[in-house]
């Protein structure tokens, strides 16, 4: 009686808007309670996050994308993009998707995306002659875009908590940003013939490539272009570890933002570092708490438990993925993709080992749901951050965004069902 | 540019209150200058950590050694922003919840559903807080070090510390929306 009383309060208590946090840490009380354990050792668990060198990553990571964000990054971006990309059928349409996921790989999709790059995209679209909604969609969707591309902090999120667990294969974080290329370029494919195709009856003038364009917008881009390639490149070819890229990129980010473009003064720093370091707090904070919640539920058994209750009714894995997309569809329009990870990854995780999904294939399955999630109606966040920005009215956001999300819903099928296409580069 | 102008500018700049009464009273005064130390504190700790992770790549690639507990205090600085910046997230009760209900609810319910997961909160940052301490006592009385001579307890004592400061800012949020409950219904 009692569980069923507390698991009770603790549902009402998380509908009725209490912090996650918190809700972890009463789950792992409860449990450690039940299980006669004295409570002090939550500080043991919540200690433990400084045993994860990895973790160093996600604050410096984070604080180098606000400060791009901060700057002008996004405008030479789209700049650069449409330099080099303007000149195709249905150019612009690509430059944003592309710019969009460059960039929110490196911020995160906390919104950052749709107000920095969408807010630059939205009228250019309009002014080449997309209809209004068909822009509108495009910049919503975008926003998300990009998740799967390193060095997103999701990606390393996952990567972390499915480490600290320990079942299944070992897998290093280099792997799992290998595996996120395909499928995220997928993406970006679909995203891009689906343009094309749904304006080939509405004539877009095409703009010619100008080789003195092209060479001004990189030049003015000369300091930024080398940082993907020496974070992905650092990390690929074994010159520095993750948390190592991250240290280097947020004191290049430092440099070219505030002495090469003197676009952040030194007066914004603190501001700017206080406001990346609430945020990212918020989250390490979950992250904590769900290491000693975990812990309980490994002990008690919970995926165990859950892996024979979906056993009884789904059988095959084709059967388990199809569950499991759902599942996380719906779950990725309700939480932010930072909780949805820290609380489900250590149940599903299990579970989908059992069945035979690759560990890796699984993160990129819960990434690339996520990423459609932001924009499932009714409430996708990046559909409130679009409405907010661009003074729209959420219906008029569900009726833009649908087709785009039809269109990602197809990419994700061939994600979920063709582990191959994650797991190919890995093959050495 | 020289490192010490570089932080003076820093420290001159420091995040402005958010409440532009400046006048207020005693306890508000009170209440932005703590806000402004633990701006500070999770400033320096950011830099700190920046600084230190940059200085051991340099070392290690250039001169082939690392200061060697270098990599451990990293570590421990990752914890105490993660606490820190969580306490200043929760100021204004900025912390990630699901607030699928709550966003629909007219005034007057809302201000008794937030009151009552901020009392939720602050007795289960409480708890958090109290058995977290015992836990540092221990660890005081063992006597361990963590790195270089810092002893393992003074590095964990931020947990009950952060814990205490997020129970009492959730206490003060509960208290003062409990009054506007209060004063809606009267």
């Amino acid at each position: 009686m009692t569980p069923y009383l507390i698991a009770f309060l603790l549902i009402l208590f998380s509908l009725l808007g209490a912090p996650l946090f918190v809700i972890i840490l009463a789950v792992a009380m409860a449990g450690f309670y039940r299980s006669g354990i004295d409570l002090s050792v939550i500080a043991i668990e919540l200690y433990r996050m400084a045993d994860m060198p990895v973790l160093l990553a996600l604050p410096l990571f984070t604080f180098a994308g606000y400060l791009m964000a901060k700057s002008k990054t996004p405008q030479r971006l789209v700049r650069l993009a449409r330099a080099f990309l303007g000149w195709m059928p249905g150019g612009l349409a690509i430059v944003s998707f592309v710019a969009c996921a460059l960039f929110t790989a490196f911020t995160g999709a906390s919104g950052v995306t749709i107000v920095a790059l969408g807010a630059l995209l939205h009228p250019a679209l309009k002014q080449t002659g997309y209809p209004e909604k068909f822009s509108i969609g495009l910049v919503t969707t975008s926003g998300s875009l990009g998740l799967l591309f390193p060095p997103s902090i999701p990606l390393i999120l996952y990567g972390i908590i499915a480490q600290q667990m320990g079942v299944g294969r070992n897998f290093s974080l280099e792997d799992l940003f290998l595996a996120g290329l395909l499928p995220g370029l997928l993406m970006i494919v679909f995203l891009s013939s689906w343009s094309l195709w749904t304006n080939r009856k509405n004539p877009i003038p095409l703009t010619r490539f100008s080789c003195r364009e092209a060479r001004a917008a990189f030049r003015e881009t000369i300091w930024e272009i080398p940082l993907p390639f020496f974070v992905i490149g650092g990390i690929y070819g074994g010159y520095f570890a993750i948390s190592e890229a991250a240290a280097v990129t947020v004191i290049y980010v430092m440099g070219v933002e505030i002495f090469i473009y003197k676009e952040i003064k030194l007066s914004q720093l603190p501001e700017i570092m206080k406001e990346s370091m609430a945020m990212i707090g918020g989250i390490l904070l979950i992250l904590g708490a769900s290491l000693a919640s975990t812990n309980f539920l490994i002990d008690a058994e919970v995926p165990a438990h859950l892996f024979e209750l979906i056993q009884i009714h789904v059988t095959g894995k084709t059967a388990f993925l199809i569950l499991l997309n759902v599942f996380l569809l719906l779950l990725g329009a309700i939480l932010d993709i930072f909780s949805a990870l820290i609380l489900m990854v250590p149940l599903i995780l299990p579970v989908a080992i059992s069945y035979g999904v690759d560990p890796v294939h699984l993160g990129i399955i819960f990434l690339a749901n996520m990423q459609i999630g932001y924009l499932t109606p009714p409430i996708g966040m990046n559909l409130f951050i679009a409405g907010y920005r661009f003074k729209k009215s959420i219906t008029e956001l569900y009726q833009a965004t649908i087709p785009f999300m039809i269109v990602l819903l197809a990419a994700l099928i061939i994600i979920t069902y063709w582990p191959g296409l994650s797991l190919v580069l890995l093959r050495k | 540019m020289s490192w010490i102008k570089i932080l003076r500018i820093i420290i001159h700049n420091m995040p402005k209150p958010t409440n532009k009464n400046t006048g207020g009273s005693f306890l508000e005064r009170g209440r932005t200058i703590l806000h402004r130390i633990e701006d500070g504190i999770l400033i320096g700790l950011l830099m700190l950590m920046i600084v230190t992770a940059f200085a051991q790549i340099f070392l290690r690639n250039l001169f082939e050694f690392g200061i060697v507990w270098g990599d451990v205090m990293v570590r421990i600085l990752v914890l105490w922003i993660g606490l820190v910046g969580a306490m200043v997230a929760g100021r204004q009760n900025n912390h990630i919840s699901i607030d699928l209900i709550t966003r629909y609810l007219p005034k007057r319910p809302k201000n008794i559903a937030d009151s009552l997961t901020q009392l939720f909160t602050s007795m289960v940052c409480g708890i958090t807080a109290y058995y977290s301490a015992q836990f540092v006592k221990m660890e005081f009385e063992y006597g361990d070090t963590a790195f270089a001579r810092v002893p393992v307890w003074l590095c964990e004592v931020i947990i009950p510390f952060a814990f205490a400061i997020i129970a009492l800012r959730y206490f003060i949020l509960f208290l003062s929306n409990l009054s506007k409950a209060i004063k809606l219904s009267s």
